[in-house]
């Protein structure tokens, strides 16, 4: 099946959206639209305190990387390059198959020319403070009487409806808030352990791009816009499981399980330390015959025959126990050896893959194309994160309409401006001179 | 703002067929959401996920099973057989009337349903069938097993959380997988959005076309600057107590309040939270020499004392009141903080009420109603996604859905006599 190729056709062929987003959540849900082959036109702003942090916030690629090259020119430690916006690893890894262009909004042609954008735009999204776009005039009333058909994406840590709609918040923010970071963590007396990401700057993300492509279907059969008031904080509660139902029918307040399984007498169910270091296996039994296998595996110890562990039951009651013998055996195993040595018996066993893990060794992602070579102006080529569907006629390509990983800033304002939107060379350069493009 | 646009009836015209396990449950509630009528095949022993707990009863049993009930909203229960020959004669005709197949499972059991489904439903050429396994149709790990927790693992997340390592960054304690069922999250979200992207390239062409999701690389998509800090720089991200996992141990950003509450508190590298720490420490009177000269000089001499210094203010205040009143007092000057509440915390918050965030859901066997988390959106008004069914009972809608699709009555008694439905 083709997938994460120039190709065409694509789903959203057409489709125009401004993009005034940045950091994570907004990108995201942009960067997921271009792979559907929309023509996202990021627009930035070159001053510093406007510039998107993922710009400047390491990782960086390395000072040796160039335009020609990339990857190949190999991975090391970059602090970046002071006053140069185009290195950030993960901002190329965040934006690719956009345009980019920069605009000053303080100017009041700025506005007007995103004003004349937003005329040729089926979409617009943004992630600025709840308000700043209405401070410039550009809010979502002002933009919809240009265009009546615009659906205006708008995502916020709390949400603009509701209360705390001037309340600021970053993923981990909201992470707290919504009741994931309690989730996360050993039983206690343990901390919560939370998230090692902004994991509500990624789900949003994704719920805005499903959301904005369900809005794109209306405004196409009936012609019309929407306004999508999207919240990080929401999102999260959407993501807490069962665990607001199950308070409302016991009364009990929620506990955190570590790796158990807690709804199932699955045990072992956890991660288990193996040789070499800070290397881990998550083994997850779910039968008395998976037991029998592992136990086969192990060589069939005294201890695993004991009749404590002989039922689920009893290995759920005794897990503390259950957790410490396993361990005695997997630490002594190579990881990805003792991965292969249980699936072959049928028991559900993966390794605790770090980045190098995935990067290097998987072979699943190998086979199935999940990173994309994509260059870069100025760093060269270097593999960006794909998207993890295959679809069979309309793939997805991360590559966007670019071809390319993100862009550098401002590097499109001639093709934007002058190609789709029509302004001449002449007033291009005037726009350059005013300080507003 | 205006409400013209509201999704919650953007899928009124498009029937869903769900089959298969809880990988798919979510996915499927995610489209209901939108309107899309979705009919959830199952045996005539239940659907896997309504064995998941926690239950309502005492005991398991399949019509309580609150994970089912949390992700099957408005949805319709068929007993059908896909798997019996049988059945082939009323899958049809439901295929044939369906825009969406959705199936989920081990990759063989979906493989070898979706042989049998392509042949039955041949006819629909506009039908989009979705697939959604643990790590694909094809690759080497394809059959693979696997569960939520390996999946998290082979996948990445757990990397990436858990626990501070000590001072010569050994871990005493294991990577985390932050709580149940994320890894079908990742992948229901991208199964939904894969879906959605297949009707608007329908909505154009008329075609149908196959997903194929895999969970394995949903998960993948999903650690952040873990990828790139490895690619460009070759370095290992380090798990870190409740903060990004990066390559050195950073500052805790973890307090206690005064009514012994987590408080997520720490201050971004923007100077404007700086100056608005110093007004809530000006605004609760405590004591501190940050924007002074001689904190200026610290900074100068050494950073690292500096921001202990600067960090153990940020203790001292959130330890000096309760979290919601610290909460309260640090958004309004701009400081990003937040309680860690429990989940349930939030069925009382009045943020969540104005917004309309909880759907009230009536279950009429208990006499009662429960409020579901149940959209991410609003139009400014009204949520965009919309739930007011519960989950259905087994078997619920098999006869009314079995006659919409142009099974007659004759056909159905047979197939009850063969076990099918």
């Amino acid at each position: 099946m083709a997938n994460q190729t120039k190709s065409t056709p694509r789903a959203l062929e057409g489709v125009r959206i401004i993009d005034l987003t940045w950091l994570q959540v907004g990108p995201q849900a942009t960067r997921i639209l271009a792979s559907f082959g929309a023509q996202v036109i990021r627009v930035e702003w070159r001053k510093r305190g406007a510039i998107d942090f993922l710009r400047y916030f390491a990782p960086f690629a390395p000072n040796h990387a160039t335009a020609d090259g990339g990857r190949a020119q190999g991975a090391v430690h970059s602090s970046g390059m002071r006053g140069n916006y185009d290195r950030g690893a993960y901002f190329n890894n965040t934006n690719p198959g956009k345009y980019g262009i920069t605009l000053n909004l303080n100017h009041p042609k700025g506005r007007d020319l995103l004003r004349r954008m937003v005329r040729e735009a089926n979409a617009l999204c943004e992630n600025f403070s709840p308000g700043q776009m209405d401070k410039w005039g550009l809010g979502c009333e002002e933009l919809r009487k240009l265009n009546p058909k615009l659906i205006y994406m708008q995502t916020t840590g709390m949400g603009k409806a509701g209360v705390y709609d001037n309340y600021v918040s970053y993923g981990p923010t909201a992470q707290a808030f919504s009741g994931l970071t309690f989730l996360s963590g050993l039983p206690e007396p343990y901390q919560p352990a939370g998230w090692g990401y902004s994991y509500l700057d990624h789900s949003p993300g994704y719920f805005g791009a499903m959301l904005m492509m369900a809005a794109l279907r209306r405004q196409r059969a009936e012609g019309v816009g929407a306004y999508i008031d999207m919240s990080q904080a929401e999102t999260g509660l959407m993501l807490t499981g069962t665990s607001i139902l199950e308070y409302q029918l016991t009364g009990k307040k929620t506990t955190r399980y570590g790796n158990r399984m807690p709804y199932r007498d699955w045990a072992p169910h956890g991660a288990f330390r193996c040789a070499g270091e800070d290397n881990w296996i998550a083994i997850s039994i779910q039968s008395d015959a998976q037991w029998q296998a592992l136990a086969e595996e192990m060589g069939s110890p005294a201890w695993a025959r004991e009749g404590k562990f002989g039922s689920a039951a009893g290995r759920k009651q005794h897990e503390d126990e259950l957790e410490a013998k396993l361990t005695e055996f997997t630490v002594q195993s190579d990881r990805y050896d003792l991965m292969n040595r249980l699936q072959a018996r049928g028991i559900a066993a993966g390794v605790v893959q770090k980045a190098a893990d995935r990067f290097d060794r998987d072979p699943q992602l190998k086979a199935r194309g999940y990173f994309v070579d994509l260059p870069h102006s100025e760093i060269g080529t270097w593999p960006i994160e794909g998207f993890p569907a295959k679809l069979a006629a309309s793939p997805a390509y991360v590559g966007g309409l670019t071809g390319r990983a993100a862009p550098k800033l401002g590097e499109d304002n001639e093709f934007v401006y002058h190609e789709i939107f029509g302004l001449s060379r002449e007033e291009l350069a005037a726009l350059r001179e005013e300080d507003v493009i | 703002m205006t409400t013209d646009g509201n999704l919650r009836t953007s899928l009124n015209n498009v029937v869903v067929v769900e089959v298969g396990d809880q990988m798919g449950d979510y996915a499927a509630l995610l489209l209901a959401g939108l309107g899309a009528e979705v009919i959830k095949l199952e045996p005539p022993e239940g659907s896997p996920s309504r064995s998941i707990g926690p239950f309502a009863s005492p005991t398991p049993d399949r019509e309580q099973s609150v994970f089912f009930w949390r992700y099957n909203l408005n949805k319709k229960s068929v007993i059908l057989d896909v798997d019996n020959p049988a059945a082939s004669g009323a899958l049809g005709r439901i295929l044939g009337k369906a825009d969406i197949l959705l199936m989920a499972g081990e990759y063989p059991t979906v493989a070898r349903r979706l042989e049998r489904c392509r042949s039955i439903a041949g006819g629909n050429r506009g039908l989009i069938t979705c697939a959604i396994t643990p790590f694909g149709l094809d690759g080497p790990y394809r059959e693979l097993k696997a569960t939520d927790l390996t999946q998290m693992a082979l996948g990445g997340i757990m990397a990436v959380c858990g626990y501070d390592p000590d001072k010569d960054n050994n871990y005493d304690t294991p990577p985390i997988a932050p709580a149940m069922w994320h890894s079908y999250h990742i992948g229901g979200e991208y199964a939904a959005i894969s879906m959605m992207a297949a009707l608007n390239f329908r909505d154009v062409t008329g075609e149908g076309q196959l997903i194929d999701v895999s969970v394995h690389e949903a998960v993948n998509t999903c650690t952040e600057i873990a990828i790139p800090t490895y690619i460009y720089n070759g370095e290992t991200v380090l798990r870190q107590t409740a903060r990004h996992a990066m390559p050195a141990v950073t500052q805790m950003r973890l307090s206690v309040s005064a009514d012994n509450v987590y408080m997520l508190a720490s201050l971004s590298p923007f100077e404007r939270e700086e100056r608005a720490f110093v007004q809530l420490l000006d605004q609760i009177g405590m004591e501190h020499v940050l924007g002074s000269p001689e904190y200026a000089e610290l900074e100068k001499q050494d950073r690292r004392a500096a921001l202990t210094y600067r960090n153990d203010l940020i203790e001292q205040a959130v330890a000096s009141l309760s979290a919601e009143e610290i909460f309260r007092r640090a958004q309004p000057l701009g400081l990003a903080w937040s309680p860690v509440r429990r989940p349930e915390e939030n069925l009382e918050d009045r943020h969540f009420a104005a917004r309309g965030s909880f759907a009230e859901i009536y279950h009429g066997e208990l006499g009662r109603s429960l409020r579901y988390p149940g959209t991410v959106a609003t139009d400014g008004q009204a949520p965009h996604m919309h739930y007011n069914r519960r989950a259905p009972r087994l078997g619920e809608h098999t006869e009314a859905v079995l006659e919409w699709a142009g099974v007659t009555r004759d056909e159905i008694a047979s197939m009850r006599r063969h076990g099918v439905v």
